[in-house]
């Protein structure tokens, strides 16, 4: 119940500040330059487009959605209320995994270019709240937005150059260890599709694990006071 | 200007706190260092593995100008990062009434950082650029980027009411520079539909070498800063 009163009010928060505008607009755009792309193309790039911008929205806004919670002493009230740190962060990474959800299902769709399969949304989701998961760790640790945003960088180039580099034919075995790769595997068709989503999976729970412990340590230093 | 250089020293100290600086500074070194060297030796794989004379060759004046860009965007994008953490503490409000004014810290935030990106844009692609350049050619073009990221800034601080809406913004922000890419990949008539960006005309500038296309990325530059800046000093209230 907590949990569901916490997930409206996050998707009333970023309905509030222009999400779903906003990605509207990014999918159609997305779409408009997926039409001017060659066949051979349109797959590869419809993929690397959704990977890298609706599942990846969790890492690019979280620190404005907490930093502004801190500034106007939303995290104070959660702090001291009956809500979880679990309950939290799970609310975080479900309603920014709906956006991705979406948009990818959106892009998919109209744009014709990728085979929607539960596959492909199971990764999706998951690949979203991977990406979500890292942003509350390093914004529970970033003092401004500034030095969020360049804690990111790092972190984007891990996960993206070696699924972009996947996606593009360097496919040594040993990288379907990694994430993005593993999303890659889900989203392409004909692709063991088991392994694939463990891997991803436990990637995942890695992540959010260490987030909730980032982000329970973080509520405790709430106020400047270490409690 | 003493207030003014002591809140561009606020500004300065803001960014060197959180190491925004040494993004905005080393970003478009890194940048300048992979097209330099990365660009010609994927282009030499890629055409030894399509077996074609030319591949990345054309687009080489692409990424100078990309490349060109980095440094303003850079600068202006920590700009709009700082802007919006003052608003949320409500520091712009307090900056707006001090001696600095709305005008000194619109200068001291965009202004100043914006003109030292323009010289290190300048440096940064006569000394790594891929093409060749003419000089009044690469200050123009230098100049028009700078103009371009300033109207950016104010795009993101300007429709924004936080942190939140303000990254949002951005992400729509950076469309402003798909005008670079127009020149390359769109007929002569259609391309000019770009030509409300700014950077389309830069691109044009540098594209065609003609000083004619200087007039209109000016004009266009203004009217996006001029409109914008009216927004942002209402914003400031």
């Amino acid at each position: 119940m907590r949990l569901w009163a916490l997930l409206r009010g996050d998707v009333r928060f970023q309905y509030k500040y222009g999400f779903y505008f906003l990605y509207m607009f990014l999918a159609l755009l997305y779409i408009g330059m997926l039409s001017v792309f060659p066949d051979g193309w349109r797959e590869r790039a419809a993929i690397l487009m959704i990977f890298s911008d609706p599942a990846a929205m969790g890492l690019y806004f979280m620190g404005a959605i907490v930093l502004l919670e801190k500034s106007e002493r939303t995290l104070d009230s959660i702090a001291v209320s009956p809500a979880r740190t679990h309950e939290y962060t799970l609310s975080k990474l479900f309603s920014i995994g709906v956006i991705s959800v979406i948009v990818g299902l959106t892009i998919g769709l109209v744009g014709g270019a990728v085979k929607i399969t539960i596959q492909f949304l199971v990764g999706l989701l998951l690949c979203s709240c991977l990406f979500s998961a890292v942003g509350l760790v390093i914004v529970a640790r970033s003092v401004s937005l500034n030095s969020f945003i360049i804690s990111t960088v790092p972190v984007q180039l891990l996960i993206n150059l070696p699924a972009a580099a996947w996606l593009f034919g360097w496919q040594p075995s040993w990288l379907l260890l990694h994430p993005g790769v593993s999303m890659m595997q889900l989203c392409m068709p004909n692709r063991p599709v088991l392994p694939s989503g463990v891997i991803l999976a436990s990637w995942t729970l890695a992540a959010w694990v260490i987030a909730n412990r980032t982000v329970a340590g973080m509520f405790k230093q709430i106020g400047g006071v270490k409690l | 200007m003493k207030p003014l250089l002591a809140s561009f020293g606020v500004f300065i100290r803001q960014i060197t706190r959180d190491n925004m600086l040494w993004a905005v500074c080393f970003a478009p070194l890194l940048t300048a260092l992979i097209f330099r060297f990365g660009v010609p030796y994927v282009d030499a794989l890629l055409c030894a593995y399509f077996d074609r004379a030319v591949l990345l060759a054309d687009y080489y004046l692409l990424f100078d100008l990309w490349l060109c860009l980095t440094p303003s965007y850079m600068a202006c994008f920590a700009s709009a990062m700082v802007l919006l953490a003052e608003r949320d503490e409500n520091m712009a409000a307090y900056m707006a009434v001090t001696p600095v004014g709305k005008t000194g810290y619109m200068l001291s935030r965009l202004i100043l950082p914006a003109s030292l990106a323009f010289f290190f844009a300048m440096l940064l692609t006569h000394y790594s650029s891929l093409t060749d350049w003419d000089l009044p050619v690469l200050a123009a073009v230098s100049l028009v980027m700078s103009l371009a990221s300033t109207a950016a800034a104010l795009l993101i601080f300007s429709f924004s009411r936080n942190k939140v809406e303000g990254m949002a913004m951005a992400k729509i922000a950076s469309l402003l520079f798909l005008g670079l890419v127009a020149p390359f990949f769109l007929s002569s008539k259609v391309q000019y539909l770009a030509g409300f960006l700014p950077t389309f005309w830069a691109a044009k500038l540098a594209h065609e070498k003609s000083s004619l296309y200087l007039f209109p990325a000016l004009v266009i530059s203004l009217l996006w800063i001029g409109r914008l800046s009216t927004r942002f000093r209402r914003k400031l209230c």
